[in-house]
């Protein structure tokens, strides 16, 4: 582009040429022609590039706000979702918490239920027992005394040799003998020595 | 030796305006390091502060051709 | 350096079989015609920049989608940068949009003509001609002042200039300040500041590249190799240019938009 020889050809074409001795002279053809070049630029990227860009711009804002709103109204939505599921599961924990108190009250109630039904029982089985020995034992004593009656009648009526079969007789003798016994006026002596005495 | 006089002058007119805008940059370097986030507004402020300091500069150059 | 200092010697002295440095009649390249009204060769890359600007976005934008292709996202890329790291910041998000055409465009349109100044079947960088920094910047200094008289009014606007809160005394320096700010610095800064950058960058690269061209043809071996040195340095530089070209273009939007928004405060 810039060969010696060009150059010398334009010093010597340009020797006084605009801006060749003070280059900060403007030549005027370019200052004017710079300045319509421009506002012909201007007049087309104001009239055709910037609005539609600004368009672009505007219709992107729309569709990411639109986005935005869909984002949030499902980030919402989640919120309240997980709300509800933080609500149930304290509910569900209180519930077990409360049921887990009942249990163990309700148990410990039982215990002491059982412990009192059960001391119960054994009382009753104790009185009952003490009852029936009582029963038993006056049952031996009156069966006892007839026995008693009984073979001392036959004894005495074996020495005696008379039969106190006799009823009466019989009821009245024993009654004697066995009221003798408790006033301690009769004092037993050995069946033995008293029936060998009788016998010699 | 011979020359024109008008390029020393333009040498000197430099100094100023070397010193202004090295000065400019090393501030601008200076706050950016210690706040990262100012970065853009500090920016165009250094590129503004170097513009002017360069303007002198500029003006030697062009009287060095003016008046030789 | 002294190779510098012996290149600016022959630039002075211009004849003979030396060599001879760039300067600003490089930049000067008329196509049709001469003179003030001459069509340039920046014009004809203005004008191929703004089929390609131009092209490209409606192309890519044409059915704009929520869901980007490949060109929109492209697009979309430098124009979230623009929209939101540029206007949206400086402006502030009330009344940032209206100015986002303008800030876009101005971006755009510096950024792809700066970019010509290393893209090989161009290899110009428009703004190198002063004369299109200036109509930008005349653009933006008209935009601004009129954005705060429409808001302010008249009046208001001038009142607007001087900082609140300051006493009677300090007025007299710092009404001529503000004035001087307002309506001579901002306006030459924003454009010189393009067209430096740009001239001086492509000079550099000119100089780099031209003057290892004249020491591999007509020095000697070590100059050969000093030449061969000085094109690895163009390289380099112009790896540094493109950074620079970028970071020009966001610097006069930046500006613009912050001229803007003093414009729009309501304090100054």
């Amino acid at each position: 582009m810039h060969t010696n020889a060009a150059i010398a050809a334009g010093l010597k074409a340009a020797e006084e040429g605009p801006g060749v001795k003070v280059p900060i002279i403007p030549a005027w053809g370019e200052l004017i022609f710079g300045i319509v070049a421009f506002l012909v630029l201007l007049f087309l990227i104001q009239r055709f590039v910037v609005p539609r860009l600004e368009q672009a711009y505007a219709e992107r804002t729309a569709a990411i706000e639109g986005g935005m709103e869909q984002a949030g109204e499902a980030q919402r939505q989640a919120e309240a979702a997980k709300q509800q599921y933080e609500d149930q599961l304290r509910g569900a924990q209180d519930e077990a918490a409360k049921i887990r108190e009942d249990a163990r009250s309700q148990g410990a109630q039982i215990v002491a239920d059982s412990r009192e039904q059960a001391n119960a029982e054994a009382q009753r089985i104790i009185d009952n027992a003490h009852k029936q020995i009582a029963a038993e034992r006056q049952q031996a004593a009156v069966s006892l005394r007839s026995d008693v009656g009984r073979l001392s009648t036959d004894l005495a009526s074996k020495i005696v040799g008379e039969s106190l079969h006799d009823d009466v007789r019989q009821r009245g003798i024993v009654e004697r003998f066995l009221g003798e016994l408790e006033a301690g006026k009769v004092t037993p002596t050995k069946v033995g020595s008293t029936s060998g005495e009788a016998g010699a | 030796m011979q020359g024109n006089i008008a390029i020393l002058g333009y040498g000197l007119s430099a100094i100023g305006p070397g010193v202004g805008i090295g000065l400019i940059f090393a501030a601008y370097i200076n706050g950016v390091a210690r706040n990262p986030e100012t970065r853009s507004m500090l920016q165009s402020i250094a590129i503004l502060g170097f513009a002017l300091a360069e303007a002198l500069a500029i003006f030697g150059l062009v009287l060095a051709f003016v008046f030789r | 350096m002294s190779f510098t200092v012996q290149a600016m010697a022959a630039s002075g002295s211009a004849e003979g079989g030396g060599f001879e440095a760039p300067s600003p009649a490089d930049f000067y390249q008329p196509l049709i015609g001469s003179g003030q009204w001459a069509f340039t060769r920046p014009m004809l890359l203005m004008i191929i920049s703004i089929i390609f600007i131009a092209g490209f976005l409606i192309a890519t934008t044409r059915k704009a989608a929520v869901v980007p292709g490949k060109g929109q996202w492209l697009t979309e890329q430098v124009y979230n940068f623009v929209r939101n790291s540029v206007a949206q910041d400086t402006i502030g998000s009330k009344e940032f949009i209206k100015y986002v055409p303008l800030l876009f465009s101005l971006f755009m349109l510096i950024l792809v003509n700066n970019l010509f100044g290393i893209i090989p079947p161009f290899q110009y960088p428009t703004f190198s001609r002063v004369g299109f920094p200036i109509g930008l910047a005349l653009l933006v200094y008209v935009i601004y002042h009129a954005i705060g008289i429409k808001r302010k009014g008249v009046a208001g606007y001038f009142k607007g200039l001087i900082p609140s809160g300051l006493p009677k005394g300090i007025y007299v320096l710092i009404i001529p300040l503000e004035l001087i700010t307002y309506f001579i610095t901002r306006p030459v800064t924003l454009a010189l500041r393009l067209f430096g950058n740009m001239f001086a960058g492509h000079m550099l690269l000119l100089l780099f590249i031209l003057g290892g061209q004249y020491m591999v043809l007509e020095g000697g071996p070590g100059l050969k190799v000093a030449g061969i040195g000085s094109w690895l340095l163009a390289f380099v530089m112009t790896v540094f240019e493109a950074l620079i070209e970028f970071l020009q273009a966001y610097i006069f939007t930046l500006l613009a938009a912050t001229y803007i928004a003093d414009s729009l405060s309501n304090e100054h």
